[in-house]
């Protein structure tokens, strides 16, 4: 499959994402990875739009964009849910945080392609009111 | 009851342009609505439009969608179109996919999940995309349908949104259909197909608790999103004619003369006559003669180009290009060949608003009759009567150009039946003179005027029409083949028993 690396705004806008993830921390009852909740908090909204079936389609075919470019991300799936699985077979947290940003830019970039800058940036904010700017 | 006592029913802007003057003023606020017709006939696009012009976050729009068209592409495609406004989105509009829902709950479940979201969210407008899903999915019987429509109706209308249900379904279906008897307004958009153009319909089949404008009414989808153009459109409000109206100048001191003193002011005049015969001369001479007088003017040509008319003007010695820069003249050019005369209408009503214009020329009307789509040109001549009532009724002098075949056996006045509709009309036609083409002008009418019963020559010069002498010392000029008088004499006592030219 063609390589389709994701915009540098995409990129940067999962790494915000990610950053303010990680900075919320984990509490005693959730021990998930920063990019396991940036995906959840993704899903529901993409449910809407596109159904449950859509959203696992959008999902798969990101990781499918994500592995032509980036090899690393081989060991993510898509699972019945639709939730992403594949984090704790990293072996360290850095390298599945970098396999965690490609995914999500990823599928930024391909909700780029369906709906334009403008409305995936709004669909972000509406998730992370609080995102600090750029 | 007085008017003091009835509810005031609030009417709410459709957003699509045209349509609240179908509607009677626009949307009954509370209403339960259903838009059907076939895929692409712009349901989607006339429920956002409405969303967008009246969802607030106060009072927003829920968006359901029902294993139709996922809101992720109608978001793609929708915001293609001008009227689509990303600010909305998240404060004023909610999707909300139900698709789940059909299929696990079925019918109680979609109905107890609308009532969930309509009781956080306190929605204005509901929409349920598609309904018609939701009506085939349902398990249960024609009557379950109806009752579900029906609470769902109770539901919406009591949390005071107004709601469309939009669904896929063909004319034949709409009759007899128990589903529809519970709705407050039936909308129907048809789209079809002739030979190779596509006309597009709306039918207010129902609208309860005001009039709205029957018959089927032309849309259009453009980059703005859907505009509908009244077959009515300007009917309302309509000037009657004063009996002693100002008379306007035709450009030449004989041809006013011989109009008795020019064209009446609202009047509309037919000039017909075969090619060469010099109509659009004439026409454009009309106009050129308004504009001099401090009357702006609209030229709707089918048939050649803005430019290309401007330039033929000023072979003659007319120049339009100085009114036109000036917005003293408007030079409509139509051609899009599935055109409307309700769109045309709206065209020069706006062209009118624009330039104050008085006077109008409409060159040719078989040009028009052309850029008509085959659908349309079956109702020509009812269409054109709307058009001419409409525009004469706001005061507007129309001059219209007709092509006529030559007869050398009688002479017709106009090729569609419509010598009625004009209130006058000038004929030109050639005549075969001693081997030689002349032309030759009547006035064959002039409604409520005296006018002068002369044939007259005429000839084209580089300063335009310019009329000559009354042709005398012949007889049967109408037929094109006239004959000296003293010779018609002979043959009146005497017919030859071979008719020849003269």
């Amino acid at each position: 499959m063609e390589a389709k690396i994701p915009n540098p705004t995409m990129r940067d806008l999962a790494q915000r994402l990610l950053a303010y993830e990680a900075a919320a921390g984990q509490t005693p009852d959730d021990n998930t990875h920063a990019v396991f909740r940036v995906s959840e908090k993704l899903r529901r909204p993409l449910i809407t739009l596109a159904g449950a079936a859509g959203f696992r389609a959008l999902l798969t075919r990101t990781l499918a964009l994500t592995k032509a470019h980036t090899p690393a991300v081989a060991a993510f799936e898509v699972r019945p849910d639709g939730s992403l699985d594949g984090l704790a077979d990293y072996k360290n947290d850095a390298q599945a945080a970098e396999a965690g940003l490609q995914v999500i830019a990823q599928l930024l970039d391909l909700l780029v392609v369906f709906i334009g800058d403008a409305l995936v940036l709004r669909l972000v904010l509406d998730v992370w009111p609080d995102l600090p700017p750029l | 009851m007085t008017p003091k006592d009835k509810v005031t029913i609030r009417k709410l802007p459709t957003g699509v342009p045209g349509l609240d003057e179908i509607l009677g003023g626009g949307l009954p606020e509370f209403s339960f609505n259903i838009i059907v017709g076939a895929p692409g006939c712009g349901k989607t696009t006339l429920a956002l439009q409405f969303i967008f012009a009246n969802a607030t976050p106060e009072r927003p729009a829920l968006y359901f969608t029902v294993l139709g068209e996922p809101a992720l592409k109608m978001l793609r495609y929708q915001q293609q179109y001008s009227f689509f406004d990303v600010s909305k989105l998240s404060s004023s509009i909610r999707f909300i996919n139900l698709s789940h829902v059909l299929v696990g709950r079925g019918l109680t479940g979609i109905l107890e999940e609308i009532a969930k979201e309509v009781e956080a969210s306190n929605p204005k407008i509901v929409v349920v995309d598609s309904f018609r899903t939701v009506v085939r999915r349902a398990q249960g019987s024609e009557i379950d349908i109806q009752i579900f429509i029906q609470e769902l109706g109770l539901l919406l209308t009591s949390w005071e949104a107004t709601t469309f249900l939009l669904g896929e379904y063909a004319e034949a279906e709409l009759h007899d259909n128990p589903v529809f008897t519970v709705s407050d307004g039936l909308f129907w958009l048809s789209q079809t197909v002739e030979r190779n153009s596509v006309v597009r319909k709306l039918q207010i089949m129902k609208l309860r608790g005001q009039g709205s404008v029957p018959g089927l009414h032309t849309l259009r989808i453009t980059d703005s999103g859907l505009q509908a153009f009244s077959r009515t459109f300007g009917m309302v409000n309509r000037k009657s004619k004063t009996p002693n109206a100002k008379r306007l100048s035709m450009g030449s001191v004989a041809l006013d003369e011989m109009t008795g003193g020019g064209i009446p002011e609202g009047d509309s005049l037919l000039i017909a006559g075969s090619s060469g015969t010099g109509k659009s001369i004439l026409a454009t001479q009309f106009i050129a003669a308004g504009i001099s007088a401090g009357e702006p003017g609209i030229i709707a040509v089918f048939e050649e180009r803005p430019d290309e008319y401007v330039a033929r003007a000023a072979s003659f010695g007319l120049d339009l290009e100085t009114p036109r820069k000036d917005g003293k003249l408007a030079i409509i050019y139509l051609r899009p060949l599935d055109l409307s005369v309700d769109e045309t209408l709206h065209e020069i009503l706006d062209a009118v608003r624009k330039t104050g214009a008085k006077r109008l020329v409409i060159d040719s009307l078989a040009g028009f009759e052309m850029a008509l789509a085959p659908g349309f040109r079956t109702d020509f001549r009812e269409s054109l009567y709307r058009m001419i009532v409409s525009l004469t009724g706001i005061g507007i002098t129309i001059l219209s150009t007709l092509e006529m075949v030559e007869s050398f056996v009688e002479l017709p006045f106009s090729s569609y039946s419509i010598s009625f509709l004009t209130d006058d009309i000038i004929r030109l036609r050639y005549i075969e003179v001693e081997g030689v083409l002349r032309k030759i002008m009547m006035v064959v009418k002039m409604r409520g005027g005296v006018h002068s019963k002369e044939i007259r020559e005429y000839s084209i010069t580089p300063e335009g029409v310019v009329l000559g002498e009354r042709l005398i010392g012949y007889d049967r000029l109408i037929t094109g083949i006239p004959q000296r008088a003293e010779e018609s004499a002979l043959y009146d006592n005497d017919p030859p028993k071979h008719k020849a030219g003269s």
